[in-house]
């Protein structure tokens, strides 16, 4: 199949989805206001209190419920239109480009210039629930994944610039993506292509002479973007107020909103002289993931950073579907590692066992008021452990393929152990 | 101090208070105003005012400067004390039970009708203590002097409103500015421990005069009932402390027969024995009914546009009735009134079923022929948060935004400020106005929740403040909001704690063991030594 076959199903696709973003009945579900779907910092409700503040001359950072970075302040009040309709195309827009990015990733890890698969990857980014569903409920976790893709797309092309500059406005809408620089890095001075089979040391492919000091310049890069972002959050905002209310929220989580992550619960029923403690012990906890894997995973760190998106999508203080969302649909990017999975049907069983107990739960709790909060939160127990599952089965596959040996395994002749 | 009183001779109890009051002026007068409504009730209000002629408030700049003695002959000495020590120029005070229902029983005499206890005060700014902590000193003072919990009125509960509360006395005029601080707490009960304190700060305390009447076990079974304390400055006249008490009645309710005739014995089981001797003025007024025929015994002193007037300087044993000849039993009135007994009413609610979202829904109804502009303030707790993005106003039907103008909005914080909304509202004439904006309920962290988690918070009522003809600022509150908002499993914390940090420390755990470990290949072939390759 040529190009020109998957540009004509991708744009069904993405036509199926303008479709699915316009029909009456989905305004009708009410999906902005579903927990699940969007998080304190990225929900659109919020979004459109902190415009409408802005626009009246009220700081939206004095106080509130305004979370999101100032970038979306000066995005919607130029660029980018605030009716629901329009905002319901853009957003449908925004997740296109995140599938072409996905494509273009797979492109660049298999050195073609197209594939038979390419519609396939397309779809499972397109049609994935955890995905869409957010994005109809016009949650800015869709800009976040975007940005996350375009990103990698430019890191596995080798193009330094345009990665770290959507790296660092990603580091405005996210703070937490901040883990993922070090195997950008990484990725920008070595090969998208799947070394997972042959593990080496790491070998800076790109660029031979590359030293500590390549590194380190594009570290610099990147801070140099993130400082000129900073200073147009700073003008628009009118102040440093949003570096509390953007970066602080996620590291202090005053908002105790549900979400189907793990944070929220534990810290509702935490007391006050342990919340400190914990909460750098959160986030430092998040932190220790970057290390080991980038040192194990160093011959192909597009694995790496799919693998710490895993991480993130699991522990995230503000979570919500999209989060998990992007790290299933990237395993359709390691088509090698599928043999290798020890588990793959407990994690799809947890994921929907997880996926029905999450809204029902949720709604017997708030809504209906016959159910509490802990029946809500064992679901959130049971999607954690769905993320765990998919998370570690792909780190187990990542490393087991290196050893190889399905056939024998599997006929009984050899058993691949640990020690 | 009563038998001290007997043993003197009047004439010479007489010399030593003029003397005591020529030196530093202070007056005091008292009055008690009855009023019969067309559905049988009677409201009550009490009125005693100390005048101290020619004071001035206390200057925050001479704080450090200590205390100059102040010698009260009148003046509460309690009060006095708290004001100087805080240097607040202005303060009201108002404890209410109950709700007033201004379509039935029209506009009170004294407009801080919200339930439970509401505080505002003028402090001016200057001196080594902030406006903040002296507003902190002041809650705490008043709250040992009432007995009241007006010491939690604290930042979760303090806002200062700019147009909504304007001062009812004059502010000297000093250098620094002065500023409001505003706080409500809607769940506050009223009962007999509030109202003691309240007749000690009285020259007579309960003994004489009209304070005699208030008597504990009727004034608490009312129907509404609230107490206030109001000080002001007047610059040409001085610091004047006015307590007032308020109270509606239901005789029927009350008497054996279903008649609505009342008296002083029948209302409050006292009659007057005595009149306070130190009140410059002392009166009764009650308003006859109009259109009916009635009996009022005793004779008033005079009869002024329907008003019977008593004046009550020289009593004994008074005992006031207003009766019904022609009536036999009341029968409560099932039409409405020719003309509503409040021309602008305010109704207030919380809808939604949801425990995270609802929608508060206004509505103003106009019954005056001509327009009018009226400010409105709402203080919520942030327990709600609005979303003000989605406020539409709706009159009879047509959407009209273009009624709410100088929008003055405080976003609340996160444990910590309310929200302070402030706009002016133009009321079209004959008309009804809606208000509705959706709102965000949050939730609290664990000891945020009070013990009685279930039953939820009272929020604050809203004050829609209009101007009448002469000029007035007319106060209306709405009534107090019960919000339910979602609680946690209180029985649960070291679960929580040990579910989470078990699936947390599972996978990194698991993780942790495929970053560390090897992996290795063992043979399994049949009859052979198996042996191990190291494989990585």
């Amino acid at each position: 199949m040529n190009w020109k076959d998957f540009r004509l199903s991708f744009s069904l696709l993405v036509l199926c989805r303008l479709l699915l973003a316009v029909t009456p009945y989905v305004d009708s579900l009410e999906l902005d206001h579903d927990h699940q779907l969007s998080s304190p910092t990225n929900s659109y409700v919020r979004l459109q209190e902190g415009i409408f503040l802005y626009k009246h001359d009220v700081d939206p950072y004095s106080g509130g419920a305004f979370y999101h970075s100032p970038l979306y302040l000066s995005l919607f009040t130029t660029v980018l239109p605030t009716s629901r309709f329009l905002c319901r195309l853009v957003w449908t827009l925004v997740d296109a480009l995140g599938a072409w990015a996905l494509v273009g990733i797979w492109r660049e890890r298999q050195t073609l210039e197209s594939s038979s698969r390419d519609t396939l990857i397309a779809a499972a980014y397109l049609f994935n629930p955890y995905l869409f569903l957010p994005n109809l409920a016009l949650s800015t976790a869709s800009f976040e994944n975007m940005l996350q893709l375009l990103a990698l797309l430019f890191a596995c092309k080798g193009r330094a610039s345009p990665a770290l500059f959507f790296a660092s406005i990603l580091l405005h809408l996210s703070l937490h993506s901040v883990l993922l620089l070090p195997p950008f890095i990484l990725l920008l001075l070595s090969s998208p292509h799947s070394h997972l089979v042959n593990p080496k040391f790491f070998i800076a492919y790109r660029n031979p002479k590359a030293s500590l000091g390549t590194a380190l310049s594009y570290i610099g890069e990147f801070l140099v973007y993130a400082a000129i972002m900073s200073l147009c959050c700073t003008t628009v905002a009118g102040g440093w107020g949003w570096v509390e209310k953007t970066w602080g929220v996620v590291l202090t989580l005053p908002d105790l909103t549900p979400n189907p992550g793990l944070w929220w619960y534990f810290f509702t029923e935490m007391f006050d002289h342990f919340r400190p403690f914990f909460l750098m012990v959160f986030s430092v906890h998040l932190l220790m993931y970057v290390a080991p894997i980038c040192l194990k995973f160093q011959h192909d760190p597009l694995f790496a950073s799919f693998a710490l998106l895993g991480v993130l999508g699991m522990f995230k203080p503000y979570l919500t579907l999209a989060d998990p969302g992007l790290f299933l649909s990237m395993y359709a990017l390691f088509p090698e590692i599928y043999p290798y999975l020890y588990h793959p049907l407990v994690t799809t069983l947890l994921h929907l066992h997880a996926a029905l107990l999450l809204p029902l739960f949720h709604s017997l709790w708030l809504d209906q008021g016959t159910g509490n909060a802990n029946f809500f939160y064992a679901s959130t127990l049971v999607f954690g452990m769905a993320n765990g599952a998919a998370m570690v089965d792909a780190i187990w596959a990542g490393l087991r393929i290196a050893v190889g040996g399905r056939q024998g395994e599997d006929e009984g002749e050899i058993a691949v152990v640990q020690e | 101090m009563t038998l001290a009183l007997k043993a003197i001779p009047l004439p010479l109890l007489l010399y030593v208070l003029g003397t005591v009051a020529s030196s530093t002026p202070e007056t005091f007068h008292e009055e008690l105003t009855l009023r019969p409504l067309r559905d049988g009730k009677v409201i009550s209000r009490f009125s005693f005012s100390t005048l101290l002629g020619g004071a001035i408030p206390r200057n925050p700049d001479v704080l450090d400067a200590g205390n100059t003695p102040q010698h009260y002959s009148l003046f509460p000495l309690g009060l006095g004390q708290v004001l100087r020590e805080y240097a607040a120029t202005e303060l009201h005070l108002s404890l209410n039970s109950g709700k007033w229902e201004y379509d039935r029983w029209g506009y009170p005499d004294e407009q801080e009708v919200g339930t439970g206890a509401q505080l505002w005060a003028w402090i001016g700014d200057g001196g080594q203590a902030t406006v903040d902590e002296r507003w902190k000193g002041l809650r705490n003072a008043l709250a040992g002097l009432f007995c009241a919990s007006i010491g939690s009125l604290d930042d979760q509960r303090t806002t200062s409103p700019t147009l909504a509360f304007a001062p009812e006395g004059d502010l000297p005029a000093w250098p620094l500015p002065h500023h409001l601080r505003h706080a409500t707490l809607p769940s506050e009960n009223v009962c007999t421990e509030n109202l003691t304190p309240f007749l000690k700060l009285l020259p007579c305390k309960g003994l004489s005069g009209l304070a005699s009447l208030l008597n504990p076990h009727r004034l608490f079974d009312a129907d509404w009932h609230g107490m206030s304390v109001h000080v002001s400055w007047r610059a040409r006249r001085g610091v004047e402390v006015r307590l007032a008490f308020q109270a509606v009645f239901d005789p029927v309710r009350m008497s054996t027969d279903r008649k609505r005739d009342w008296s002083l014995q029948s209302i409050f089981d006292r009659t007057i024995p005595k009149a306070c001797p130190i009140a410059e003025s002392s009166r009764i007024a009650v308003e006859l009914p109009k259109n009916e025929a009635y009996a009022v015994d005793p004779r008033p002193t005079s009869v002024q546009d329907g008003v019977a007037v008593y004046d009550t300087s020289q009593v004994n044993d008074l005992d006031v009735s207003l009766r019904w000849p022609l009536e036999s039993v009341f029968s409560y009135p099932l039409d409405h009134p020719a003309e509503p007994l409040s021309q602008v009413s305010v109704q207030r609610t919380l809808k939604g079923t949801s425990q995270s979202r609802g929608q508060l829904s206004v509505s103003i109804a106009n019954s005056l022929p001509s327009e009018i502009q009226a400010i409105y303030l709402e203080t919520m707790p942030w327990h709600v948060q609005f979303y003000l993005h989605t406020l539409k106003i709706v009159v009879d039907g047509q959407a009209r935004d273009d009624l709410l103008s100088d929008i003055a909005y405080t976003p609340p914080e996160p444990h910590g400020r309310p929200a302070l909304l402030e706009s002016v509202l133009t009321l079209p004439p004959n008309s009804t106005t809606h208000l509705d904006m959706e709102v965000m309920k949050s939730f609290l962290r664990y000891t945020e929740h009070p013990p009685d988690a279930q039953r939820g918070w009272d929020l604050p009522p809203a004050v829609l403040v209009n101007f009448t003809p002469g000029g007035r600022r007319q106060r209306l509150y709405t009534r107090t909001l019960l919000v339910d908002l979602a609680t946690p499993d209180f029985s649960m914390p070291y679960n929580v704690i040990i579910m989470s940090c078990t699936l947390i420390a599972l996978t990194f755990g698991m993780v942790f063991n495929l970053m560390t470990r090897k992996f290795v290949v063992v043979r399994l072939k049949k009859g052979e030594k198996a042996s191990k390759e190291k494989a990585d």
